[in-house]
């Protein structure tokens, strides 16, 4: 019964990784991670609210 | 943008709505074109097999599905010629690293043919429509001319400085352009390669709830209620009732999550009290496999009223349906019919891909739509593209919340922001990827990905070309490595994936 791994699939927000469990030849449970941290709300913390937008549009 | 104008109690011109909402417009159209021909095509169509292709044989069914002149048994020949150049240099450049030959491609080779043609000249098409989005936006990806209050390009149809009668009349050839390729190329191609994909009908459906929070407003308000596709919730799968969306039921927790939570990881807490802590649990790469027991994400496991929910086209297709708009509901229609099933099966990866198409070709209807309303305006004399009322913080409460909602074209998107003494106090970003990819929650319901994958066949676990089928039907834009291991957690072998 292989595990299988997915990593990196990487997307505009990060990345993702996949593990899935194999049976029968069928996926019988499946996890979902993402590997990257983000971290964007921290950046815009106590700036100007009218400048974040540019900022937050990047994700 | 809309978080800050709601918390400040902002309305927007009608101008600046309708430009945004072609800015909107133009990128479901491209991002969902690219999207079938560049990220998903291939997990159904085998490019090597295109070389088997009888020419004058591919001419007859491109010409059969569709009126595109591009359909000569004497073009098909050149692009096959292009692919067999590639294939007997042994680099395979833009289709390296594909399950080529793989049991579970099903197209015959005049398909797979007619659809790597497609995939070369959706390439040419989008560059050229997608100059829509840089002329409102100044540039493609992230546009520069938004402005909390409106936009800032000015309209005026006589000025050289200005969106004037001129980009109108490009805006409108362009929109023209953007339809056309979707109604005489994607749409007939998806309907060709679904039909050879039927029992994708039953796999890969998921959790079964659907959010849209609505897009394409029809009137200036912060968050309205009146949009072109419809804001709702469905949940577990019923379409006979849409429930109204309130944002105080989304939350996230950080069961399975590396964050650490100020009063316990395992509470769902709302985002305008959202924290964003950093608290990596998880093993130190390079590792084999996470402990999917414990915390094994940076996606916090996001929920709405308690329940893992799907995000995307489908979602807002399915919200459309259900609530009765009138042409997503002929074309849905319209192509289950042509497919000769129901509409459960919607509820699946075929459905999900299937979902995207149809909402392309209803906003491409629309960019015109959306043209003649901003010459409407503009000829009437409106050029208002900005309030600037509440631009001086010395107008702004001391302290201001507020969220605003997005469709984007890989669906829901909201931000909540708190605004105190003029700086932003808090901010949370609960995005479509997050939604989807979300893990396990405090209640160790899986999220969407997880679910759509259990029960998926596959033909060949050391190649698993259906896993790539359901978690790009959900558009996670991926080139992805793939590592198959046995039991005693021994690496089997190692491949690259498109």
């Amino acid at each position: 019964m292989p595990k299988i791994a997915i990593d990196p699939i990487t997307r505009i927000e990060g990345h993702l990784r996949i593990e899935a469990q194999v049976e029968g030849g069928k996926i019988k449970d499946a996890w979902s991670a993402g590997t990257m941290w983000r971290g964007i709300e921290l950046i815009v913390r106590n700036r100007d609210p009218r400048e974040v937008w540019a900022f937050l549009s990047r994700i | 943008m809309r978080a800050v104008e709601n918390a400040l109690g902002i309305t927007i011109p009608d101008n600046a709505r309708i430009i945004r909402n072609l800015i909107s417009g133009i990128q479901y159209v491209q991002d969902h074109v690219i999207h079938f021909y560049h990220l998903h095509a291939l997990d159904w169509v085998d490019v090597v097999s295109a070389l088997k292709a009888d020419p004058n044989k591919t001419a007859a069914l491109a010409q059969s599905l569709s009126d595109w002149p591009n359909a000569t048994p004497s073009y098909f020949k050149t692009v096959q010629g292009k692919v067999k150049t590639l294939v007997e240099s042994g680099q395979l450049g833009i289709f390296a690293n594909g399950y080529w030959g793989h049991p579970a491609y099903k197209l015959p080779p005049e398909a797979n043919l007619m659809a790597v043609a497609h995939y070369l000249e959706a390439l040419d098409w989008q560059r050229d429509v997608i100059r829509m989005h840089a002329l409102l936006g100044a540039k493609n990806p992230h546009p520069q001319t938004f402005l909390v209050g409106g936009m800032s390009v000015p309209v005026d149809p006589n000025s050289q400085n200005a969106l004037n009668a001129g980009s109108l009349a490009l805006l409108q050839s362009l929109s023209k352009k953007a339809l056309e390729f979707v109604q005489k190329v994607y749409i007939p191609d998806l309907l060709a390669v679904a039909s050879f994909y039927k029992e994708w009908a039953s796999i890969g459906g998921g959790v079964g709830n659907y959010l849209s929070y609505g897009e394409f407003p029809n009137d200036n308000l912060s968050n309205t209620k009146n949009c072109w596709l419809p804001a709702g919730f469905i949940r577990n799968k019923n379409l006979s009732k849409v429930e109204p969306v309130d944002h105080m039921k989304v939350t996230e927790d950080a069961a399975h999550a590396w964050y650490k939570y100020s009063d316990g990881d395992d509470k769902a807490k709302h985002p305008w009290v959202g924290e964003t802590v950093p608290n990596y649990t998880g093993p130190k790469p390079p590792y084999e496999f996470l402990d999917t027991n414990k915390k094994y994400s940076w996606v916090k496991g996001i929920r709405y009223d308690g329940l893992s929910t799907e995000v995307g086209p489908l979602s807002r297709m399915l919200i459309a349906y259900a609530s009765g708009h009138k042409r997503v509901k002929e074309v849905i229609d319209g192509v289950l019919k042509k497919l000769g099933v129901g509409p459960e099966a919607l509820f699946s990866t075929l459905g999900r891909t299937a979902a995207r198409g149809v909402e392309t070709l209803v906003t491409a209807e629309m960019l015109s739509v959306w043209v003649g309303e901003l010459a409407a305006k503009m000829k009437s004399g409106d050029l208002r593209i900005h309030n600037g009322e509440k631009w001086d913080p010395s107008t702004w409460p001391r302290e201001a919340k507020g969220y605003g909602f997005h469709e984007a074209p890989r669906g829901s998107l909201c931000h909540w922001v708190v605004i105190q003494d003029g700086k932003v106090a808090n901010y949370q970003c609960v995005v479509p990827g997050g939604w989807n990819s979300s893990p396990r929650d405090a209640k160790g319901q899986r999220g969407p990905y997880e679910e759509a994958l259990v029960n998926t066949p596959l033909a060949d676990p050391n190649r698993p070309l259906e896993v790539l089928r359901t978690i790009h039907s959900f558009d996670p834009c991926m080139a992805c490595a793939i590592h198959v291991v046995d039991p005693e957690r021994k690496e089997l072998f190692k491949v690259r994936a498109l």
